[in-house]
């Protein structure tokens, strides 16, 4: 099922919405969000991790590619405190293993795994029956097991795709002293 | 009988004495006596006091000059010439003594117990008690801190890492017996093979042997030892027992043994580094920096390391991707740390490139390099 997601970049406008965020995603399936760069979609992320730990759970980030960014995610209301952020490097089989070790330990509100950016040799190599493992390790528990990447990838195996489509950068001022203020 | 020294070497004279010594302070001893050893304390130089009680003794030696010995049942009329400040302070008391004119201990003795009682209650009942030399309490001795440790030296090198791991986990099980004994748990874990130190903190106490020992396993498949160990010490660091109280509306969290072995288990996978909760500093660095409070942030993602572009007025190319700039605003300078060798000054731009993204570029002003920090998105 692909859902439209009202979520833009900035942090200030979702705080309705981030609850929101936390509530229509299903526990216990797999979710994914996906979009080209500045889509929004990291946004969607953190609105995500926020809203679960402000319910006072604790989430975890598997981050591929290195790519998050604590101020921005912190200023959303991400609670660092209770985000266990494990880093990759890049590599996408480390990423997928690491996801796998963190679900099966149970008691996470979110488990995301960021994808995006991945290389397509990165992403080929991870074989489909990492999805319906996926799957089965997460349907007994509580957990929303999220994917952000830059295409879908667990296919079937997905309960709710979330497409951000681009989106136009909104620029205040008289050029050259422009300042970059929003998503349009 | 106890006796009480009181003077600079207090603590080796009374070593002399007995092997049960409780250091009152620093310049003052209490322990106890038998006959045989009157005329040996007799002769110590310092202020030393005889009593029958420890109270009586310390009050007596830290007041009294030279050598002084209480008779039992003379406590309140020997002591009874100090003054009321010889007493352990309480300034509410004092000036309330003070307005009654009790001046000695002898003053303070006579007063009625009943009358004393209702009118300063336990700590005034108590004053008096020292001050007539009859509060009697037992000894507290100084104790050596007790170590949990175990070692082995081997006469043939264990090669393996299973024997290995079953030489420490029969270790661990006697030592949290030990622990478990005396009301303890494990606050971290010191490991050494072949003299080389290995140690291991636990993120909450425990002695949970399986829990112990699967850290121990995490580390020796991390990091293994560089050879064949001959000499194996463990030592566990002991400390109060977790205690929890769960609630019903509680939101689940993982168990924390549970967490910690993955985390481990991850850290073997991606590097000790690597793993762990995201902390913000009271900086300016970028990445680093705390949300200023009431701002309004735009989602960003990092290239991590940055990845170095070409730039000029109208197009920007990287080894990823490339793109006409529709639109550019900056530049915003920043600089900081001066003095440190990873120092940064630079210049920012957030620009729109043909590609549809977001994006924020600096020029690293030292070596005159353009960067392309991130995205926002």
């Amino acid at each position: 099922m692909a859902a439209a997601f009202p979520l833009g970049w900035r942090h200030v406008e979702p705080l309705e919405t981030l609850s929101a965020a936390g509530r229509d995603f299903p526990r216990g399936r797999i979710s994914e969000i996906v979009g080209t760069r500045s889509s929004g979609r990291t946004s969607v992320l953190h609105a995500l991790i926020a809203a679960s730990t402000g319910r006072g759970e604790h989430a975890a980030l598997v981050d591929s590619k290195d790519a998050f960014d604590a101020c921005s995610a912190e200023s959303v209301g991400v609670e660092l405190s209770r985000l266990v952020w494990v880093r990759c490097g890049g590599n996408a089989e480390h990423a997928l293993h690491a996801a796998d070790l963190l679900i099966q330990a149970g008691g996470f509100g979110v488990v995301a795994l960021d994808l995006a950016e991945a290389t397509p040799a990165a992403l080929n190599r991870i074989p489909p029956t990492a999805w319906f493992r996926f799957r089965r390790a997460v349907e007994s528990t509580p957990t929303i097991l999220t994917v952000l990447a830059d295409h879908p990838l667990a296919k079937s195996c997905s309960c709710m795709t979330i497409k951000m489509p681009p989106r136009r950068a909104v620029f205040t001022g008289q050029a050259p002293f422009l300042l970059l203020r929003d998503a349009g | 009988m106890f006796a009480c020294i009181h003077g600079p070497d207090a603590n080796r004279l009374a070593d002399s004495f007995s092997p049960f010594v409780e250091m009152v302070d620093e310049k003052t001893a209490v322990f106890t006596v038998t006959a045989r050893q009157f005329g040996a304390v007799k002769h110590v130089q310092a202020q030393v006091a005889l009593a029958a009680t420890a109270e009586a003794a310390i009050l007596a030696a830290r007041n009294l000059p030279g050598y002084t010995f209480i008779p039992p049942g003379e406590e309140a009329r020997v002591l009874g010439t100090l003054s009321i400040d010889a007493l352990p302070p309480d300034p509410e008391l004092f000036e309330t003594f003070h307005l009654w004119g009790i001046r000695s201990l002898n003053d303070l003795s006579r007063l009625p117990d009943d009358a004393l009682a209702s009118r300063l209650g336990a700590r005034g009942l108590w004053l008096q008690r020292l001050a007539r030399g009859a509060f009697e309490r037992p000894l507290r001795p100084r104790l050596p801190a007790t170590v949990y440790e175990e070692s082995a030296e081997l006469e043939h090198p264990i090669q393996l890492r299973e024997p290995l791991l079953f030489q420490i986990a029969r270790f661990l099980q006697d030592l949290t017996a030990r622990l478990k004994s005396q009301s303890l748990a494990a606050a971290s874990l010191h490991l050494t093979l072949n003299g080389n130190q290995r140690t291991h903190s636990v993120p909450f106490p425990t002695r949970d042997v399986k829990l112990l020992l699967k850290l121990v396993e995490h580390s020796l498949e991390r990091q293994p030892p560089d050879g064949p160990i001959a000499k194996l010490r463990l030592e566990l660091i002991p400390t109060e027992p977790r205690r929890v109280q769960h609630g019903l509306f509680t939101p689940a969290a993982p168990e924390p043994e549970k967490l910690e072995l993955t985390l481990g288990k991850i850290r073997g996978l991606v590097g000790e580094k690597n793993v762990g909760y995201p902390e913000l500093f009271d900086t300016h660095r970028p990445g680093l920096a705390r949300p200023a409070p009431g701002r309004s942030y735009l989602t960003f993602r990092y290239f991590r390391p940055p990845l170095e572009a070409r730039v000029t007025a109208e197009r920007l190319w990287t080894r990823m991707f490339q793109g006409k700039i529709l639109q550019i605003a900056g530049p915003w300078r920043s600089s900081g740390d001066w003095w440190r060798p990873d120092n940064w000054n630079r210049d920012e731009y957030d620009l729109a490139l043909s590609d549809g993204a977001l994006y924020r570029i600096y020029m690293d002003r030292v070596p005159k390099k353009w960067f392309v920090e991130g995205v926002y998105d």
